[in-house]
């Protein structure tokens, strides 16, 4: 038996072809490999804890339905205790070990000033929380997209809830003395003053320091008629409500999500104090006056308490982004048709109010700040119920 | 606004006096500066919170109980930070061992305590305003705690040991003086007055892992400004500075006060380097 020249080449490349088929195949049915970084210990675990449960609960529902186009989706999680040297560590990994094909998280913008340029070079798409403004920028960081808003937007949603709700002119800003409390204290001043506002007080407070009489005494002495706060810092907070309710002022604070934490509960003298205290919040964890929520949000709570799924003790919208992060991923999977790098982010960028159960997410190439500012509404601080809130007052329902 | 720098003010700084006072107990038989001081002030608030507040404890058995942890968490510095050290004193190697304790102790604290501020407490629930149990606790702890050691320095033979230890210990020793032992005994004292420092000033500066850092800086300016060793120094420098700070805090406010703190720190340093109440040792030449 002899082979010509040409039938050995044919032969050779059918054998080649026949090789290369099971690979193909192979990478149609591997699971969909999501890095989920997450600071699910240490000081800054309460909002991870949040979200993987949102993200346990999408895996679970989408393999339950089958998966993407076959294709089962699997979580890699990754403890970064909230540390960026740890999250440096799991992000190397993730990218050139366990070759994931998207990454959520991390959850702090501490971590994320750390991991986001890595993964810029690695092209690996990247959907995170993280309210540092610089995060996103679509020229250094094309794969990177934020799925919350940005502290920028905050500010926005605070001074519009002062100046167009509450409609007061006289303005004293107070944060605490870290780089973010002095950063974001004075970012919201001079959005304050070029929208007219009186900014009457404005100081950085240190976050252990026993008595907030002398700041607020001169807050009020200077005509201050809301108390805008910027700090994460819970002890600080607590004090300044006690100290205004032994002044018998009625002023309202208005500020950083933080003053709604549960932490504050423990530390004022008594529940009153806590009164007139509007914290940042999300319309789609907001329930009305009849303590009625979004249709959407309240199917989603039905389904997270059916499948046992603890609410009380976090925040909804941890756990709903959690659950739209992975959704995302998977829509972009299943739309761009594989798991590679360009169809993903194709695929985010092509969004417009794309309708998750957190918000109604848009992204283009030129803006990754997905999360619509219409929807961050204040909170009244006090109220939270099954880790919603009360709208504070004002809104139209 | 003059009530509240009087209360305010004598409070907190009758708690950086009590800080001052540990610093000083240690220095005294060791020759030592513990950075742990301000960690064991945090430790009384923690332990306090704990006790009472979580397991339910009546005050009468958290207060001795409270104590006792943090005379231990002195003993636990003595034997790991300051006796391996001691015979290089020259090479102020206790600047490190003591340092890297107080950060274990306040790591410690952060993860299995909280890193949020905890509530501390009412211990007797009297008083309001000015006069409130809170501002006027640190004081009487602060009264207690220098009329006792002054007890024990001048009327106890355990106390004249402690001096004898403190002024010379090579001397101290060869009278059979057991100098290892004093100084054990005195790390389990400032231990046990730097717990007292964070319980009776609970109720102002809570349960809070962070109070750490900020007693150990500002409970070491009293005793650079009243003199290192000097007790009495401490008490008048550690009141003097809580008023200057409140009286800051109202005038110039935020972080403004914490240089104003400073810039008389400096300004006193300058004009008497031994401090207001100290005196220049003399030196063999």
């Amino acid at each position: 038996m002899s082979f010509s020249r040409r039938e050995f080449t044919l032969g050779g490349a059918a054998l080649a072809g026949a090789a290369g088929l099971p690979k193909v195949a192979l990478a149609q049915s591997e699971p969909i490999r999501i890095g989920w970084l997450a600071a699910m210990t240490g000081p800054s675990s309460a909002p991870a804890i949040g979200f993987d449960r949102g993200v346990q609960f999408a895996a679970a529902q989408i393999n339950a339905a089958g998966g993407v186009k076959g294709r089962k989706i699997e979580i890699i999680t990754r403890d970064t205790q909230g540390d960026p040297t740890k999250a440096v560590n799991a992000t190397q990994e993730m990218i050139s070990q366990l070759k994931v094909h998207a990454i959520w998280g991390p959850t702090n913008s501490g971590e994320s000033l750390a991991v986001t340029p890595i993964m810029a070079r690695a092209k690996m798409p990247n959907i995170h929380p993280c309210v540092v403004d610089s995060l996103i920028d679509t020229a250094k960081f094309p794969n990177a997209f934020r799925l919350a808003p940005s502290n920028g937007q905050w500010d926005d949603a605070v001074r519009g809830y002062c100046l167009k709700i509450l409609k007061v002119k006289k303005i004293a800003v107070i944060g605490d003395t870290t780089g973010y409390g002095v950063s974001a204290v004075g970012a919201s001043v001079a959005a304050f003053q070029k929208d007219g506002a009186e900014v009457v007080y404005k100081a950085n407070i240190d976050a252990t320091q026993p008595d907030m009489t002398p700041d607020l005494l001169r807050a009020k002495n200077a005509g201050a008629e809301v108390i805008v706060v910027w700090s994460v810092t819970t002890g600080m907070e607590a004090r300044m409500f006690n100290t205004r309710a032994k002044m018998g002022w009625d002023v309202a604070f208005v500020g950083h999500p933080s003053l709604s934490s549960g932490e504050i509960g423990k530390l004022i003298d008594k529940p009153a104090n806590w009164d007139k205290v509007y914290a940042v919040g999300y319309k789609s964890a907001s329930y009305d006056g009849v303590g009625k929520l979004p249709a959407k949000s309240q199917e989603l709570i039905d389904r997270l308490t059916k499948a046992k799924v603890e609410l009380g003790d976090t925040l909804f919208w941890w756990v709903a982004g959690g659950y739209d992060a992975i959704a995302l991923i998977a829509k972009a999977v299943e739309v761009s048709g594989g798991t590679g790098s360009e169809g993903i982010t194709k695929y985010w960028n092509s969004l417009n109010k794309y309708p998750g159960y957190f918000g109604n997410y848009t992204f283009n190439d030129k803006q990754h700040n997905g999360y619509p500012t219409e929807e961050v509404v204040m909170s009244a601080a006090s109220s939270v119920k099954n880790g919603t809130f009360a709208l504070a007052p004002g809104y139209k329902a | 606004m003059f009530a509240s720098i009087l209360a305010s003010g004598l409070a907190v700084g009758a708690v950086y006096a009590l800080i001052g006072i540990t610093y000083n107990t240690m220095f005294a038989t060791s020759r030592v500066m513990s950075f742990t001081a301000g960690q064991l002030g945090m430790l009384g608030g923690v332990f306090g919170s704990l006790f009472m507040l979580r397991w339910g404890m009546p005050l009468i058995v958290a207060l001795p109980l409270v104590l006792i942890a943090c005379a231990a968490v002195g003993v636990v510095t003595e034997f790991v930070a300051v006796r391996p050290v001691l015979k290089s004193l020259d090479q102020h190697l206790y600047v490190l061992s003591t340092l890297a304790l107080a950060l274990m102790i306040q790591q410690v604290a952060a993860i299995k305590w909280s890193t949020e501020p905890q509530p501390f407490p009412r211990l007797f629930g009297l008083g309001s305003g000015a006069f409130d149990e809170k501002f006027w606790l640190p004081v009487l702890a602060l009264a207690v705690t220098v009329g006792g050691l002054e007890y024990l320095y001048r009327k106890t033979l355990v106390g004249h040991a402690f001096l004898a230890v403190a002024e010379d210990n090579f001397a101290a020793r060869a009278l059979g003086l057991p100098e290892r032992g004093l100084r054990v005994a005195s790390y389990a004292l400032a231990g046990a007055i730097g717990g007292l420092a964070g319980f009776s000033g609970g109720e102002l500066l809570l349960a809070f892992f962070a109070n750490g850092a900020l007693l150990n800086f500002y409970g070491f300016v009293p005793i650079a400004l009243g003199g290192l060793g000097n007790n009495r120094g401490a008490l008048i420098g550690g009141l003097a500075l809580g008023l200057f700070q409140q009286a800051a805090n109202f005038i110039v406010g935020g972080i403004f006060s914490s240089v104003a703190v400073f810039a008389l720190f400096i300004i006193v340093l300058l004009a008497a380097p031994q401090g207001l109440f100290g005196h220049a040792g003399a030196r063999r030449v």
